[in-house]
């Protein structure tokens, strides 16, 4: 099976790309971050140096973790999804489901240590100029000598690997679980409601978003910088939980849009609404990523924001000192978790669309020209696109309104519109670009031939 | 559905010296070679031939999904000019309806959505009345609100056909039509497209290897390595089946002088 595995990965290179750039960034940021272990380690290092160090490559190793988990669980998914039909005649032929999950997590795992490897100059010098960047703003002491070591490599590597491994798992556990027979017949006829666990968690994220939302403006009222560890979270909880509702989201979009969609799209923005409706768990997976990248981005950079901009509160228990090295923290998280966010919404919107490009075939053939084929799924990006801006706004605000206010006493803050447009300009493009530009490649073939395959 | 429709021309679709060469270089495939052939408004034909003898492919440069590297096409009168997919897209709408092996509905669509597609897409006034009756004639009035995935083979290739018949196309070209279905599915369909052109005058161009699917046309039209070597009238299975023996035996004699 690993023999099979090292076929296939030369077979369908192209397959992996994404989870390969998403193991590929992971490995590089937590490796350059974990250096700073190793530089922590030298001689001569004082003890508050050595303290934000540390901090430093903890907070980024432990995200890390967290998000190439994440991403790499998505990609694989979606990738060992649309090989389906390969799978199934595996499993026709005899493979067991073991054996099946042994491939897509050999597949995975020769795929993370090539990331990893790969990542390992990158990271060095990522390294060197965070050091140096570290030392310019005073926040560590600037006698400092840089080094790249053993912790650099070995969490940089066993992070990423362990984080591949682990998203390989839970798609190869997916992957087996449709029985050979199912896989084969596997209909189009999708489930429409949300099972009973997701709509369980849903609500968990939720809350505890609201939760630190509330503990943000109340308990750490006044309470100056401190009010971070709460507010920090409560976006990413909420947005999460919102993200999980994506069926319901989806919906309630399609319901408002539909109208004018019809009214303005003619037999296009027809279609655009048809496919939606009958699509809404595909939908959703491509919500999500864009729900979390707003959200995400708009309630961390906005925090950071007020932060900046607000008087410096007396009854913080955190240092000045440590303020810059917070800030940089939460610029870097942000950074890592929207450049995931931006691989993930391109991931599956080209792989999604990609797949469409029988039922693209089927509706040129039926009498749809390019262009009103472009304009369907123009449209429909367009449903994805408000959806996913509208709710990822409506998750950033359980941190931006109650850090405004925890530190300035107004409940909207007083800092640029610019951060927000530029989040939703990003967000907006990302979509309808992946859509469009994978439409535009999926329809090049001729109809005739692409309803063939 | 409206009736035989007088302002046609009688000449439903025309073919003059149409060749089709795939690939340049050392070993281009001739696909057709100078195939011509007339067909009236209101017949019903199959075309035949062993595989690989071009009778796909004719039938793509005559429905407009493919351009012929030499000779015209007419449909109803209009010569099928070369042009952008939208242009030729365009001109299929007005005077063409498909039927395939693989059906081709739209997974997201109900029946009657998928009926009243092609008018929608031309931008026409979608009368349900219209698409229920026809539905109603092929059998299916009672599964407007069905998704394709919830009918059988059978039933899919009925609404593919009544899909065809919305526009009151000048041509409909099948191919293989019966090719995913069981036997009785596949004689329904048949007598559904034989029905469309005795009661409304459709013409119907039908590709087939099955000598039983022929033998519901008016005429059999016979293709190897790319050019028409005859035509039967009146067929019965047994003399397709016959004809198509002696032709298999006819192409490698020509093979073996050509070599």
């Amino acid at each position: 099976m690993i023999q099979l595995a090292v076929r296939s990965l030369r077979h369908r290179a192209g397959g992996f790309v994404a989870s390969f750039l998403s193991m590929f960034l992971g490995a590089t940021v937590v490796m350059a971050f974990a250096a700073m272990l190793d530089t922590a380690g030298g001689a001569g290092v004082d003890d508050l140096s050595e303290e934000t160090l540390v901090t430093m490559a903890t907070v980024v190793g432990g995200w890390g973790l967290v998000i190439v988990l994440f991403a790499v669980t998505s990609t694989m998914t979606l990738s060992v999804r649309q090989r389906a039909g390969e799978l199934a005649l595996l499993k026709s032929v005899g493979a067991t489901p073991f054996q099946v999950g042994r491939m897509i997590v050999g597949e995975t795992a020769l795929v993370a240590v090539a990331a990893a490897l790969l990542a390992v100059p990158l990271a060095a010098g990522g390294g060197w100029l965070l050091l140096e960047m570290l030392q310019e703003t005073d926040q560590v002491a600037s006698g400092l000598s840089y080094a790249f070591g053993p912790a650099a490599l070995s969490i940089g590597i066993g992070v990423t690997l362990l984080a591949s491994l682990g998203g390989a798992g839970v798609a190869a556990r997916r992957a087996t679980k449709l029985r050979a027979q199912e896989a084969m017949t596997a209909v189009t006829i999708e489930q429409t409601r949300m099972t009973r666990k997701r709509t369980i968690a849903a609500i968990v994220f939720l809350a505890a978003g609201v939760n630190c939302g509330i503990v943000t403006a109340t308990v750490f009222d006044g309470k100056g910088i401190d009010a971070m560890q709460t507010a920090g979270q409560a976006s990413i909880w909420f947005s999460i939980g919102l993200a999980l509702f994506g069926p319901v989201l989806v919906r309630l979009v399609t319901a408002v849009l539909a109208g004018p969609l019809r009214m303005l799209g003619g037999a296009s923005g027809y279609l655009a609404v048809e496919n939606v409706r009958r699509r809404t768990q595909h939908v959703a997976g491509a919500l999500m990523p864009i729900i979390l990248f707003t959200g995400i981005a708009t309630g961390t950079l906005y925090m950071q924001s007020i932060e900046n901009s607000a008087p410096p509160a007396a009854s913080s228990s955190i240092p000045a000192e440590d303020v810059a090295a917070i800030e940089t923290l939460n610029l870097v998280v942000v950074g890592m978790l929207s450049v995931f966010a931006a691989i993930m919404v391109i991931n599956t919107l080209v792989a999604a669309t990609t797949y469409r490009r029988r039922e693209f075939g089927q509706q040129r053939l039926v009498g749809s020209t390019p262009p009103q084929v472009m304009r369907m799924v123009g449209m429909e990006g367009v449903v994805l696109a408000a959806a996913g801006v509208l709710f990822g706004s409506i998750g950033s605000i359980v941190t931006v309104f109650p850090y405004s206010l925890a530190r300035t006493g107004e409940l909207l803050p007083d800092t640029t519109i610019g951060i927000y447009l530029a989040i939703v300009s990003v967000a907006a493009t990302l979509t309808l670009a992946s859509c469009l530009g994978a439409a535009r490649k999926a329809i090049r073939m001729p109809a005739v031939q692409a309803v063939a395959v | 559905m409206a009736g035989y429709d007088t302002s046609r021309a009688a000449q439903a679709l025309r073919l003059v010296g149409v060749s089709k060469t795939y690939g340049s270089g050392e070993n281009p495939v001739r696909a057709l070679d100078g195939v011509s052939v007339s067909l009236a408004a209101g017949t019903f034909t199959a075309i035949m031939g062993p595989s690989g003898s071009g009778k796909s492919t004719l039938l793509q440069c005559a429905a407009g999904l493919d351009q012929p590297t030499e000779g015209r096409v007419f449909i109803d009168g209009s010569e099928l000019t070369g042009g952008s997919e939208t242009a030729l897209t365009k001109f299929r709408r007005q005077r063409v309806g498909f039927i395939f092996q693989q059906f081709n509905l739209l997974p997201a669509l109900t029946v009657m959505q998928n009926v009243a597609l092609p008018l929608r897409l031309a931008g026409k006034k979608v009368d349900r009345k219209q698409c229920r009756s026809i539905l109603e004639k092929v059998g299916l009035g009672d599964r407007t609100n069905h998704r394709p995935a919830e009918l059988s083979g059978g039933q899919q290739q009925r609404v593919a056909i009544a899909r065809a018949l919305v526009t009151n196309p000048s041509v409909i070209f099948a191919d293989e039509p019966t090719g995913a279905l069981d036997t009785r599915s596949a004689r329904s369909v048949l007598t559904l497209l034989a029905g469309a052109v005795r009661e409304f005058g459709q013409t119907v161009v039908m590709v087939t290897h099955d000598p039983v699917a022929a033998s519901y046309a008016d005429s059999v039209v016979f293709l190897a390595d790319g050019q028409m070597v005859g035509t039967l009238a009146h067929p019965t299975a047994e003399a397709v089946a016959e004809r198509m023996t002696h032709l298999g035996d006819e192409v490698s004699l020509r093979r073996v002088v050509g070599a």
